[in-house]
């Protein structure tokens, strides 16, 4: 069973402070079910990823917070560490580093870290990781015209977008 | 007398006329079965697992002066192998050693159980606990006691009973056992009891020098190793394996060679390469039609003649170079060379295969020629006769059955050692053919000698004049001695002649063993003695380590002075020795 006292909890705290922190979570498409969650990160400074808006799906296992949540980039975005295809993200606390005192806040801090500072020797996506280590230019131009094209557009516009796309 | 080698063997063949070399020759060989004061392998049986992880556990308990916990915390971080686990404390000393394994042990802990009427934050429910519901960790993280439950649990379902690192982020400490134990058989008695076993078996699975034996169905036995891991062992239950790769004995292959051996002769490709060699669907009715004599132009049994080469069907007049009507353009041999090889491919291997049963089937049915054997024996036996000691007999058929299996394994070896699959690029074809043909003479000497002694062996002796008796008597004796040298020699001339050094760490072979494959012995006796109320002693410690909260040797109990007291000493006398090899100049 997921604790659903600590999501609600967990929910109001990380709202509480999304203007600073530029991390959010809401209720995946206006439901009510509080293991199906999604996440908004806004693209860090000084990165390709700037002005973007990044959705970010969010399903908590049975165990949560026992076991990691499964996140996923819904937003097309241009990084090594995460799936260009499908949005899949690798990411060690979403994995075997996952810690029950982590918090879905934190998570998406990491995630947001991420973005700031690829990690292209473990990588989701070789193609990008390939580009980034041999063309950095290139792996920038790339990768703004993705924010561009897929994160600075409203939420819905970008999921239509991307269901054409996959 | 016959002479069976050529005259540059003799030097090791008949001591028959050398009294002297014969000298001992009828005495049991089998003795290597008593209890030998230094054993290479042991057995461990469920009654018995419990006994031996406590030797380890004790040796670095001694050391350190740690509590139970904390010594399996590091002996399965380092997989069981106290040797490597005081080289880094000797290296990098007690506080990397600790903190690598996650041993940790702080000064003094805070006691909230202790402050009652508060209330602590519990940073994973996000709730407020009374502070006698919530546990602290030797690395100071403090957790209501229903999140620890729920993770221990979540743990152990993922099969990491041996690892559970403490909740809070990055803390590398593993989880108190003690701990883990009463907070989940409060909840989930069978899976306490799941945590345990894995705790104990962790010493089998965890550990290089133990392994379980793989007899289907299991027989419950796991074997230990003093210090080579490539050798071959008898489990009590009779079953001998490789401990290295946990299949049948395989030597003088190595594990290596056999899993492509097993994995070749299970392949059905070499029959689809046979079919795809000799034959070829018909283009009309689609049997498979066999090619017979060098043209390529084949006709099926329905009248329908096509091009072996494309398969293409055909009219019926030809050329060597032409088909009437037909032009694939291949026709002129260009495959022939393709196929030729794939054939001559086959052919090898079979060569190989067909040698290699051959020697297991004679082995099974040698097999059978032990109870024949103590027939035999027992009508000599109530003969009136000067001739009273048979040992010779028992000692010639386990010969025969050793140098047999080392026979039959040798071929799989030889297909590898000299094929493409392994060392094609790593020998010039003139040194393989050198090569070749040393390992295949000695192959051969031992093939000639082993068939003898397998004829000597079969012969009606029992109805035989003693005289006659006594002539093949000398000849078993003779021949269980040559072959023996021969098996010794060919295992030699693999080690030193073909694989050479650097391959052999690749290759690992394990040891010629004259008196065959060790039978593991049992755990020695002062120890099963112990083990009958291991049951008492487990749950002493563990009322020891759940009452404790003081890190450390629990010296003060009487039960483990009472009933561990020998095995300490005689632990700290070897684990005195480790340490002083450690010190002593490379
Ligand atoms: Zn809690
Ligand atoms: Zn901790
Ligand atoms: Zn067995
Ligand atoms: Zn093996
Ligand atoms: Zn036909
Ligand atoms: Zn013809
Ligand atoms: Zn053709």
């Amino acid at each position: 069973m997921v604790d659903f006292a600590r999501v609600q909890k967990e929910l109001a705290d990380c709202n509480r402070d999304m203007a600073i922190s530029g991390v959010s979570i809401m209720l995946h498409g206006n439901g009510n079910d509080l293991s199906h969650l999604s996440g908004t990160i806004t693209g860090p400074l000084a990165t390709p990823y700037e002005g973007g808006t990044f959705q970010i799906d969010i399903r908590l296992p049975e165990g949560y917070p026992f076991e990691p949540p499964k996140m996923q980039f819904v937003t097309k975005v241009w990084h090594p560490n995460i799936s260009s295809q499908n949005g899949a993200i690798c990411l060690d606390i979403l994995k075997d580093q996952w810690s029950p005192a982590l918090t879905l806040k934190t998570a998406l801090l990491s995630l947001q870290a991420l973005l700031s500072a690829p990690e292209p020797d473990d990588p989701q996506d070789a193609v990008v990781a390939q580009q980034y280590l041999r063309d950095y230019q290139t792996f920038m131009g790339t990768a703004r015209y993705w924010t561009e094209t897929f994160a600075k557009r409203s939420s819905i516009g970008t999921e239509e977008k991307v269901q054409k796309l996959l | 007398m016959e002479v069976f080698l050529s005259s540059d063997e003799e030097d090791y063949y008949y001591y028959s006329d050398r009294d002297d070399a014969l000298e001992g020759l009828d005495v049991e060989e089998d003795s290597y079965c008593q209890p030998k004061s230094v054993a290479s392998c042991q057995v461990i049986t469920k009654e018995s697992l419990l006994i031996a992880q406590r030797e380890e556990l004790h040796r670095v308990m001694d050391l350190l002066k740690l509590s139970e916990q904390h010594a399996r915390t590091l002996l399965i971080y380092h997989r069981w192998d106290a040797e490597k686990l005081i080289a880094v404390l000797v290296e990098k000393g007690k506080d990397q050693l600790f903190a690598e394994a996650g041993v940790s042990m702080v000064e003094q802990k805070v006691d909230f159980s202790l402050q009652s009427s508060s209330t602590i934050m519990c940073n994973i429910c996000m709730d407020d606990i009374p502070a006698k519901e919530v546990t602290t960790m030797d690395c100071g993280h403090c957790f209501c006691n229903n999140c620890w439950t729920e993770h221990f649990i979540v743990k152990i379902h993922d099969g990491q009973s041996r690892r559970i690192r403490c909740m809070a982020h990055k803390c590398n400490a593993i989880c108190d056992e003690a701990v883990v134990r009463n907070l989940v058989s409060a909840r989930h008695p069978d899976l306490a009891e799941k945590f345990e076993r894995f705790l104990l078996e962790s010493y089998i699975e965890d550990n290089r020098k133990v392994k379980w034996c793989p007899r289907v169905p299991h027989c419950g036995n796991a074997i230990r190793v003093v210090d080579d891991k490539f050798c071959e062992v008898e489990c009590a239950c009779g079953l001998q394996f490789c401990f290295s790769c946990s299949s049948e004995a395989h030597s003088p292959c190595s594990c290596m060679m056999w899993e492509l051996w097993t994995k070749k002769c299970k392949d059905e490709s070499e029959t689809v390469n046979w079919m795809t060699v000799n034959t070829k669907p018909c283009p009309k009715c689609y049997k498979p039609v066999e090619k017979n004599g060098g043209c390529n132009l084949v006709s099926c049994i329905c009248g329908q003649p096509f091009c072996w080469l494309c398969g293409g069907a055909t009219g019926r007049d030809h050329t060597w170079s032409t088909i009437s009507g037909h032009s694939c353009g291949r026709y002129k041999e260009d495959h022939e060379e393709k196929s030729e090889c794939a054939k001559r491919d086959l052919y090898r291997y079979m060569h190989y295969h067909n040698r290699y049963k051959a020697h297991t089937d004679s082995f099974k049915l040698e097999t059978k020629l032990k109870e024949t054997i103590e027939i035999k024996i027992s009508i000599l036996e109530s003969r009136e006769s000067t001739l009273k000691d048979f040992t010779w007999l028992t000692n010639g058929l386990n010969r025969l059955f050793r140098s047999r299996r080392v026979l039959s394994y040798s071929y799989p070896f030889a297909y590898y050692m000299f094929g493409e699959d392994l060392f094609w690029g790593e020998m010039s074809k003139e040194d393989r053919e050198l090569k070749q043909n040393l390992f295949e003479d000695q192959q051969q000497q031992l093939e000639a000698n082993v068939e003898r002694l397998s004829k000597f062996i079969e012969e009606p002796f029992e109805s035989y004049a003693e005289e006659k008796v006594m002539e093949i008597r000398m000849q078993v004796i003779n021949l269980s001695v040559v072959v023996d040298k021969l098996c010794k020699k060919m295992y030699e001339c693999i080690e030193n002649d073909l694989l050479g050094s650097h391959q052999s760490t690749i290759h690992n072979i394990a040891p010629y063993q004259s008196k065959g494959i060790e039978k593991a012995s049992e755990l020695s006796p002062c120890w099963i003695s112990k083990a009958d109320d291991s049951d008492a002693f487990l749950q002493s410690v563990s009322n020891i380590q759940g009452g404790t909260t003081e890190p450390g040797w629990p010296s003060s109990s009487p039960n483990l002075n009472g009933n561990g007291c020998s095995s300490r000493k005689r632990a700290r006398k070897a684990l005195g020795d480790g340490l002083f090899d450690l010190n002593l100049p490379a």
